[in-house]
């Protein structure tokens, strides 16, 4: 393992895309303390910001408050992460495998645009969580994003195939654009969920405020969610599927599009 | 001072055909002979007059519109960072003004023609070419959706048109005179098209988009502009358009003009099931006439933005791709369409499209009529031209390319049958002296006495792709401006603008036209020649 | 998905019979645009001008600018986008929720005449000003009236733009397009230029106290900012350039006074359709144009070593 320290959060935010498995693990600790970071437009190394232990490693530990880190992980395809406090932007972005486990909060544009790979942020993560960048025609399209806490605005826009499961409760615009993948909203949601869907579905397991432009198809418990709700509570994350315990209610929009996506909210059996 | 010594010259307009000759320099011009200053060893390589682009899009408020659409292809792209002697900016589709100066520079051309510009933000665009270094340039103003020309036309006025078109060339500080589907911009401001040439333009009873275009082809030829009427034809883009592209030049006949992007005009079949190739027919009409020239308007495979005038196509392609749009309809002169677009070897249409541009190019025989474009960025962006130049000068090379294409394209296409093979003066011939002799700049596209200065020196290469996108030298206005693969001078260029002759009151005739149809002051519609940089002015 | 639909403000005046205002009060934020425009103005295809014209207005209160309206639309607040979305919807022949429609303030019936007229107008145009840009929602409120107005050209034709204002807010993004590929947003850190509303939006930046000096010209955040964007500037190092003083140079290190553009200082002003204004002074100023200003700080600060991405 790998082990990194901030010495000192950065007065202006550091830029530091090569913290990921792919870069440091072939790299002796010299090589890897050498490593260029960026602290606003001048070039660092990494060891004047880090303390670093150990030769390079597909297990990489990062310690400290790097809520104005940004990239960590960029574009990993291996390995692990694991950071002991916050994560700035873009945590993971353009990520196609491997795993990034936060233990404390992420900032906006945590797994943008990636294709495979898990990430775990235990606390609270930004807006556009495996979005499209500005302009992209599609967000992530393929892995998986959990997170324990709350997340921001346009989660998931324009994705077009994995998983992001939300714990707490989410902002405006969530499935923003969406044209694939599922998105699990265990805390509800605040307005203009699935706004412009095309496709995909997304699960909410509270009442939400829906679009005029959703319709209401029928209550039914969709058998697909089995199968989502077993993985998912491997990860930790637990949805209702049995059958007696209630059903969902279908709404499917958006038809301003129109699209073919659906919304499931989740309605207890009454006793 | 400098020489070039010791490398093979090709310099078509002076019947050099690779004759190790030495090239001169001085105060920015070709002479016969210098005494002293730097000698650039060119042994091995090959030395080209600097290339001239008759037709690419590159300044103004439509490009710079496409750039804020498409951040993501900026993304992709490669980006250019900032160094000593160079700024930073953005490669890809529609690079940022800075950056257009270096890719062209950097793949050895000097000359380069905007090719639409209205009247109405003609400012905007040369402040734009003013931040564009290196190159020289010109353009050419959009009149023919002009709808003060228009009415004029619909009165029969032509002899009042030609003044007023002249002097609208003049407050644009324009080069040449463009015309984009006549008619159908101006129809498109209420949600139609002209694609009839004999038909009327919705709005009017008399004026036909076959009307328009003779009476600015005479309009440009009475004026004696060094470039002929600039002309995209109706129906870009549209299967069977090459009836269209056949009619307008028979409307053309004993006038000069340039088609422009000639590869979207040449397509047979009755909608995208059927479309296929008809640049044979196109080819054979054009080679008999000697009064036209054009420009490919090739295509290549891959990511692009497509920017014109003809805003009803660009609603169309906008409905066929179903992503983004953007539409900019100018008062009282033009309008333009925004889509980006991807052309895939698998698509019927796109390997249709691709195999016409390159069908043109080895049809038409006279390389003095015909040009290297993509029609920048529609085609493709203009720092691909290499590839283009692989693809003309190795058979072997396109062979292997057709493979890539879905069987059922090679029945809609004739580049199979084709075995032509360009040789080095030819694309001399189409990148540098034949667009120069075509816009009229007799100093440009040669290295004979007196000439301009700009010259690329590439290496003689098998890899006729890599040679032509890494020159060893280029050399602009007499200075070394690319060396090594690096900027050395980002230098500043010229701007070429005519001043036809017109009749000074015909402004009293313009002014309350204005006031009534516009919306701002009428003195502060025309450019000040201020604005652009060393302009050099062409009395005709 | 994406992308704008517009048209310069005569194709407005020549040819508009139907003109909707959506989030502004013209009437007192932009005084001369009905006037010179867009409602009285007699245009090429519209002679009668006002008489051949219908003007909706949609707002969350009733504004001066309502007793210009044919049809004043009174939207709940932050309803703009759930609006929008109907009427994309309702354009298409799309069903709706009319009980969900009823939230926003409007019933079904007024957005069904609502999308008729605009399907039905020969020339229609929508022009949004912050009260609906600036919202929640903000970006999306305009992607969503900007993809209504490219959709309605299935139909008909129809354009959109944004009411700006602030001086030359315009020419600022044209510049920056041609200089940096983006309009707003950019960071120039890397050596080239990234875009990312969010992360490089000067009020984001501020926010997060992402920046350690500022340099303020034509603008005066210290009068329209929040507040925490406000306190980071007045901790560091912070320059203003203005004619005169203003909220901003109160709490900025250094205020240099530059000569007011367009009045003592040429230039070229952006119209909001974008079109390109000269500006010719009618007055001499003491002072030094902006810039001025601007070359002699980059000439001092190019005298220091360089810093190239790769060097350090």
């Amino acid at each position: 393992m790998t082990t990194l320290t901030l010495k000192e959060s950065p007065t202006v935010p550091l830029e530091a895309e090569t913290l990921a498995p792919d870069v440091i693990a072939p790299l002796r600790h010299d090589a890897i303390a050498a490593l260029p970071v960026f602290l606003g437009k001048r070039q660092r190394r990494l060891d004047d910001f880090f303390t670093i232990e150990g030769d390079g490693s597909d297990e990489l530990e990062v310690r400290g408050d790097l809520g104005r880190v940004k990239w960590i992980g960029r574009g990993m395809t291996r390995g692990k992460i694991t950071i002991v406090g916050n994560a700035g932007m873009h945590l993971g972005a353009y990520m196609k495998g491997g795993t990034i486990e936060v233990r404390g909060n992420a900032s906006d544009w945590v797994g943008a645009e990636m294709t495979g790979g898990l990430i775990h942020v235990h606390g609270d993560a930004g807006g556009q969580i495996g979005a499209a960048y500005r302009g992209s025609l599609s967000g992530m399209n393929g892995g998986i994003i959990l997170v324990e806490g709350s997340a921001g605005i346009e989660i998931g826009m324009r994705m077009r195939r994995g998983i992001i499961a939300v714990k707490g409760p989410v902002r405006d615009f969530a499935g923003l654009q969406m044209k694939g993948g599922t998105l699990f909203l265990l805390g509800g949601a605040e307005l203009r969920t699935g706004a412009w869907m095309i496709r995909g579905t997304i699960v909410c397991l509270k009442p939400i405020a829906l679009l005029p432009t959703f319709s209401y198809a029928c209550t039914y418990d969709p058998v697909f969610l089995r199968l989502y709700g077993r993985r998912l509570e491997e990860l930790g994350f637990s949805i209702p599927y049995q059958p007696d315990a209630g059903g969902y209610r279908r709404y499917s929009g958006d038809a301003a599009v129109p699209g073919k996506g659906e919304i499931l909210v989740w309605k207890p059996q009454v006793a | 001072m400098l020489r070039i010594t010791g490398g093979k010259v090709y310099d078509p307009a002076n019947n050099i055909n690779g004759q190790i000759k030495d090239i001169c320099i001085s105060d920015g011009r070709i002479v016969s002979e210098v005494e002293g200053g730097r000698t650039i060893d060119a042994t091995g390589m090959i030395v080209f007059p600097g290339g001239v682009d008759v037709h690419t899009h590159v300044a103004g408020a439509a490009l710079n519109f496409a750039r804020a659409m498409i951040p993501e292809d900026h993304r992709r792209n490669a980006p250019y960072v900032r160094g000593e002697r160079h700024r930073g900016g953005i490669g890809g589709a529609t690079p940022t003004t800075y950056v257009t100066g270096y890719l062209y520079a950097g793949m050895g051309w000097t000359t380069v023609n905007e090719a639409a510009v209205p009247i109405l933000s003609a400012r905007h665009t040369h402040e734009e070419l003013r931040d564009t270094p290196i190159v020289d340039k010109s353009c050419c103003v959009l009149l023919a959706n002009n709808e003060i020309l228009l009415d004029l036309l619909e009165a029969g006025e032509t002899e009042r048109a030609r003044h007023v078109a002249a002097w609208q060339i003049w407050a644009a500080k324009a080069y040449g005179v463009k015309a984009v589907n006549p008619g159908g911009v101006a129809a498109w401001k209420w949600g139609k098209d002209a694609k009839g040439l004999y038909e009327p333009v919705p709005g009017y009873n008399k004026v036909t988009p076959a009307k328009i275009i003779a009476a600015l082809a005479s309009i440009v030829d009475d004026l004696g502009l060094p470039h002929p009427l600039h002309l995209h034809c109706n129906n870009l883009g549209a299967p069977g358009n090459y009836n269209t592209t056949l009619e307008t030049m028979k409307v053309l006949e004993g006038k000069r003009a340039h088609l422009a992007h000639l590869q979207y005009h040449a397509y047979g079949g009755d909608d995208w099931f059927t479309m296929r190739s008809k640049s044979a027919e196109v080819a054979d009409y054009f080679n008999a006439h000697p009064n036209l020239t054009t420009d490919a308007g090739a295509v290549l495979f891959g990511n692009t933005v497509t920017i014109t005038a003809d805003g009803p196509w660009q609603h169309l392609l906008y409905k066929l791709t179903g992503r983004k749009w953007g539409n900019l309809d100018v008062e009282n002169e033009t309008g333009c369409g925004i889509v980006p677009y991807v052309y895939k070897e698998k698509n019927l249409v796109n390997a249709v499209q691709w195999a016409v541009g390159l069908e043109l190019l080895l049809l038409i025989n006279d390389p003095w009529r015909v040009f290297l474009t993509t029609d920048h960025p529609n085609g493709a962006a203009f720092w691909r031209y290499p590839e283009i130049i692989q693809l003309l000068m190795d058979v072997n090379f396109r062979r292997e390319q057709l493979k890539k294409l879905a069987p059922k394209a090679l029945k809609r296409i004739l580049l199979p049958e084709l075995d032509r093979q360009y040789t080095l003066s030819e694309i001399a011939v189409i990148t540098s002296a034949g667009p120069a002799r075509a816009l009229g700049l007799a100093h440009k596209g040669h290295l004979g006495i007196g000439a301009d200065a700009d010259v690329a020196i590439f290496n003689d290469s098998k890899d006729i792709a890599r040679m032509f996108a890494y020159p060893r030298y280029v050399i602009k206005g007499g200075e070394v401006v690319i060396e090594e693969g690096e900027i050395r001078k980002a230098v500043e260029g010229r701007g070429y603008v005519v001043r036809p002759v017109y009749d000074e009151k015909i402004e009293d005739y313009i002014r309350p036209l204005f006031q009534q149809y516009y919306t701002m002051s009428f003195d502060n519609y025309p450019v000040e020649l201020e604005r652009l940089e060393n302009p050099d002015i062409r009395s005709c | 998905m994406g992308g704008k639909v517009t048209c310069t403000l005569g194709e407005v005046k020549n040819r508009a019979d139907l003109i909707v205002y959506w989030g502004g009060n013209p009437a007192e934020c932009h005084p001369r645009h009905f006037t010179k425009y867009t409602l009285t103005q007699k245009g090429k295809f519209v002679p009668k001008g006002r008489k051949d014209r219908t003007m909706i207005l949609v707002d969350i209160r009733e504004t001066p600018s309502a007793k210009a309206a044919d049809i004043f639309l009174q939207v709940r607040p932050s309803k703009d986008f759930e609006v929008l979305t109907t009427l994309r919807a309702l354009i298409k022949g799309q069903r709706v929720s009319a009980e969900t429609v009823a939230e926003t303030g409007l019933t079904l019936e007024q957005l069904q005449d609502f999308a008729e007229r605009m399907k039905k107008a020969r020339f229609g145009v929508l022009f949004f000003g912050m009260g609906l840009s600036m919202t929640r929602g903000k970006h999306m409120n305009s992607a969503a009236l900007l993809s209504l107005a490219a959709e309605l050209n299935a139909f008909t034709k129809f354009v959109a733009m944004p009411m700006r204002g602030h001086g030359n807010v315009t020419g600022g993004d044209v510049v920056m397009r041609w200089t940096t590929g983006y309009p707003f947003g950019v960071n120039l850190s890397r050596g080239y230029p990234r875009f990312n509303p969010g992360e490089f939006s000067t009020v984001d930046l501020l926010l997060r106290g992402d920046n350690d000096a500022a340099l303020i010209l034509g603008a005066d955040p210290g009068a329209t900012m929040p507040q925490p964007a406000i306190d980071h500037l007045a901790r560091i190092p912070t320059i203003v350039l203005d004619p005169k003083v203003t909220h901003t140079s109160r709490l900025a290190r250094v205020h240099i006074t530059t000569a007011a553009t367009g009045i003592s200082a040429p230039g070229t002003v952006y119209r909001m359709d974008e079109i390109p204004l000269p500006l010719r002074p009618a007055l001499k100023s003491p002072y030094p144009t902006d810039e001025d200003v601007v070359r002699r700080i980059y000439k001092a600060v190019a005298k220091k070593p360089a810093w190239f991405p790769g060097t350090k």
